[in-house]
């Protein structure tokens, strides 16, 4: 196996005995096993690199379970401290597991999907909906992600429509690129770089000023990994809550007040990695003002909405639906109408689970604008 | 026959309830215990293996752990149930393989009674996701140990658990009003639906504190409160244990009614205190804590701090009272709490005012002359009307490489520790339970009076399928 960093090792040996975190794991609540939370995944860890074991395919799959969503950091009362780091354990096994040819096959098949099409559902870039675009220069560049840009156009519609509003001149990327993102978490990261720099290299052909992201695992990819891989970025970097806030307070976006309840769903990429939670509120509460509830999570104790789980059991996004229900419940409890989602993934995984009207931020902004 | 029982649990739980895989096995071969800790930290390079379950299941309800028992039973296969696996006796470990019953999957909250102020829920439920439900609703059980975000209500039931605020509110057993269990042979009763009753012995006590041995809760009613208006402390310094132990009884026999008192021995207030809340004192810390009304709690606090005046205790204040109820659990997370490769082991213990300090003495000065390798902290964290609980702890940096070693040792400080501490007036356990650690030592503790619980055993579980190895039933 491959020699284990001492960060990793840290988060190990912190780990592997602790079952603090454990109610917050939303993987353990899906399957009820304990190889499922971050205890159980430290100690197969454990025993593979620091117990001279090797992997087998039910632990390799243990590790494939796990969504990413670093729920178990927010609840650690040591992390400040220690710095233990469970994400970043799991990505550094599943690039082990990679290294070693280990991976399972439905992760295979994703990984051949986003190397040959671009996306991880094997589907023809003739079906998203930047496949007809014309690029042209201009000071902005609206980046959709595989979510909005194969499943859910109606994301892209309203936030075309919001700019054209505003008339802002904009581009898209004609049958735009995966950022490698989805690769990097699946633990290819050499395919995921060769990736990033195609996607870099068509950001900089663009020649934008600000580059304005739906999908939050982009936006994390763009913020985080690309500085990390050396991939320099000259433009600005908003999320389109930012983008829309930005709108708002310089008075050009103007929304209607609505009388409906409305939540919002937290992204743990957005959130937890990148700190963003105060920019979808603010554009919420321009128009649902004292109307904007709390679900009993949120800001970094947010309940995942899925948006990294890839795979589940073997499974490729059969598990999404019973994140989104736990959300849909808690939207419920407060007697929401209205949630508002910061991703494809987290609209799809809620919508499928509760009669209330789930819809992206930009939708939500679209359809109050004056 | 490994593949016809296979099927067999299958048929009743469902195939992706039911599971041979490898990493599972491994996973329910490690609790809290530190032997099974240790166990797995040293496999490297070592010849070691760890007895692990043959199928790990995942019922649904109590028509299905009926079920599974009735195949357990007629195969003879063991039976080990498992709620959170963060105890640290043992008592969850599947010491002679056979069936783990995991019971996460019946978490279900069933009804909220807001008149009779009481909650029924599955006891698979992690106990914080039923708190965070009843908070909701501005509601508590008040039963809040550190292992609540970990443990499940059934585990607390299986080991009589307790937690910060047991003064007032009472142990696990103290909140339960009835519970549904499925006995060895797989039959579903119920027991009485209130428990203060003059209709012969309580059925709810012979089931709470067995560990898996007896059957398995699977349902259970329990009292609920609303939560209190204000919630204060106030902490001191005493310039030693014993005065601090004297401002705890005073606490509890002038009828304050304090849902907190925590004293720390001298040396655990250097150690562990400084560690935690960077309190850096001489002497023994306690913090008292009050909760209910406004008025009564400034009445309370008012009185407690009188008495701590009296006895000449160095206010801390209140800030740095609230800064332990804010940082409560902080201490059972790592890097703060002990971890290998240290050995070390949680000595709790109750006993009535009178022997109490004998008992810390006596557990103290066995620890520290017969093993000079080992430190002795304790505190004080749980009182009685007529006693309080030690959660007295022993500490070795660095224990023998050999894992028999080590393990001899540690089963020696335990022996000694707890027979000085049974002499003196205490008994093995106050709220973690008996387990595989302590098996051996149970029939000595009951003496003459065991074979009364042993003959309950061989009733209920005439296969003795139940949690073999545990609770000094041996097989």
């Amino acid at each position: 196996m491959t020699k284990i960093t001492q960060n990793n090792i840290d988060t190990l040996k912190a780990c592997r005995y602790c079952p603090m975190c454990r109610q917050s794991c939303p993987s353990e609540f899906i399957s009820y096993r304990e190889s499922d939370a971050p205890r159980g995944r430290a100690i197969l860890l454990h025993s593979v690199y620091l117990g001279g074991k090797e992997f087998d395919s039910s632990a390799i799959q243990a590790i494939y379970n796990c969504f990413l969503c670093g729920a178990c950091k927010s609840w650690c009362s040591g992390q400040e401290l220690g710095g233990y780091d469970i994400p970043e354990l799991i990505k550094f096994a599943r690039r082990d597991i990679v290294s070693h040819g280990l991976a399972p096959q439905s992760v295979q098949e994703i990984r051949n999907s986003l190397v040959e099409n671009d996306n991880t559902r094997n589907l023809d870039s003739k079906l998203s909906c930047t496949a007809l675009v014309v690029e042209k220069t201009a000071d902005v560049l609206y980046i959709l992600g595989e979510g909005v840009n194969y499943t859910n156009p109606e994301i892209a519609e309203a936030f075309i429509r919001i700019l054209g509003h505003q008339q802002i001149q904009y581009t898209l990327l004609k049958d735009e690129p995966t950022s490698g993102k989805e690769l990097d978490l699946l633990g290819y990261r050499k395919e995921a770089q060769e990736k990033a720099k195609n996607m870099a290299g068509r950001i900089k052909a663009a020649g934008c000023k600000t580059i304005v992201v739906s999908d939050p695992l982009v936006y994390d990819a763009l913020k985080n990994d690309y500085p990390a891989w050396g991939l320099k970025l000259e433009s600005e970097i908003l999320h389109v809550s930012e983008y829309l806030l930005s709108l708002i307070r310089s008075g050009k976006l103007k929304l209607k007040p609505t009388q409906m309840k409305v939540t919002l769903a937290d992204s743990e990429f957005l959130g937890r990695n990148n700190g963003i939670y105060e920019a979808p509120r603010e554009v919420v509460r321009a128009s649902a003002g004292e109307n904007f509830a709390e679900m009993q999570w949120h800001h970094e104790y947010l309940q995942s909405a899925g948006e990294a789980a890839f795979t589940f059991d073997g499974s490729a996004f059969k598990r999404g639906e019973e994140l989104g229900r736990k959300i849909s419940i808690k939207a419920e409890d407060i007697n929401a109408e209205v949630i508002v989602a910061l991703s494809a993934t987290a609209k799809n995984n809620i919508a499928a689970t509760t009669g209330l009207r789930v819809m992206d931020i930009v939708e939500f902004a679209a359809n109050l604008m004056v | 026959m490994f593949d016809m029982v296979l099927f067999e649990l299958q048929d009743i739980a469902g195939k992706e309830h039911v599971s041979t895989r490898a990493s599972d096995k491994e996973v329910y071969s490690i609790d809290y215990f530190w032997i099974s800790e240790m166990w797995h930290d040293r496999q490297a390079g070592r010849d070691i293996t760890r007895p692990m379950a043959d199928f790990i299941v995942h019922p649904a309800n109590a028509e299905e752990v009926s079920k599974v028992l009735k195949v357990a039973n007629n195969y003879k296969i063991p039976v080990t149930t498992w709620g959170g696996g963060s105890g640290s006796q043992g008592g969850a470990l599947p010491v002679f393989g056979g069936i783990i019953l995991d019971t996460k999957r019946m978490d279900k909250i069933y009804k909220i009674d807001e008149k009779s102020m009481t909650v029924e829920v599955g006891t698979g439920i992690i106990h914080q996701t039923l708190e965070w439900e009843l908070e909701q609703k501005g509601l508590s059980t008040m039963h809040d140990p550190a292992s609540a975000r970990c443990a499940t209500v059934g585990g607390f039931i299986a080991h009589r658990g307790t937690g910060v605020l047991s003064t007032k509110y009472g142990k696990i057993e103290d909140m339960i009003v009835n519970m549904e269990v499925v006995l060895p042979t797989g039959e579903i009763i119920n027991t009485l639906p209130v428990p203060k009753t003059a209709c012969g012995p309580d059925l709810n006590q012979i089931f709470i504190g067995s560990e898996g041995t007896l059957g398995v809760v699977t349902k259970v009613t329990l009292t609920i409160h609303r939560l209190p208006e204000s919630r204060k402390f106030r902490a001191f310094i005493f310039k030693d244990l014993s005065t601090g132990l004297r401002v705890g009884q005073r606490l509890i026999s002038e009828n304050l009614q304090p849902s907190v008192i925590r004293l720390y021995s001298e040396n655990e207030t250097k150690e562990v205190i400084k560690k935690v809340l960077g309190i850096e004192k001489t002497g023994a810390y306690l913090v008292y804590g009050f909760d209910g009304k406004q008025e009564m709690v400034d009445l309370q606090m008012k009185y407690a701090k009188a008495i701590a005046d009296q006895e000449e205790g160095e206010d801390l204040g209140t800030e740095l009272g609230a800064e332990w109820w804010k940082n409560r659990y902080k201490f059972f997370f790592p890097p703060y709490m002990f971890h290998l490769p240290q050995c070390f082991g949680t000595l709790d213990t109750v006993a009535t005012f009178s022997d109490i300090e004998n008992v810390y003495n006596a557990m103290k000065e066995v620890v520290e002359t017969r093993y000079p390798m080992a430190r002795f902290i304790g505190h004080f964290s749980h009182w009685f009307p007529w006693g309080c609980m030690l959660y007295a702890r022993f500490i070795i940096e660095t224990p023998p490489e050999d894992p028999h070693e080590a393990i001899y040792l540690h089963n020696s400080i335990w022996n000694d520790a707890l027979r000085a501490a049974m002499k003196a007036g205490g008994v093995l356990n106050e709220h973690h339970g008996i387990g595989l650690k302590l098996s051996r030592l149970t029939p000595e503790l009951y003496g003459n009076s065991f074979q009364i619980i042993k003959n309950l055993k061989k009733s209920l579980d005439p296969n003795s399928i139940m949690n073999p190895g545990k609770l000094g039933f041996g097989v």
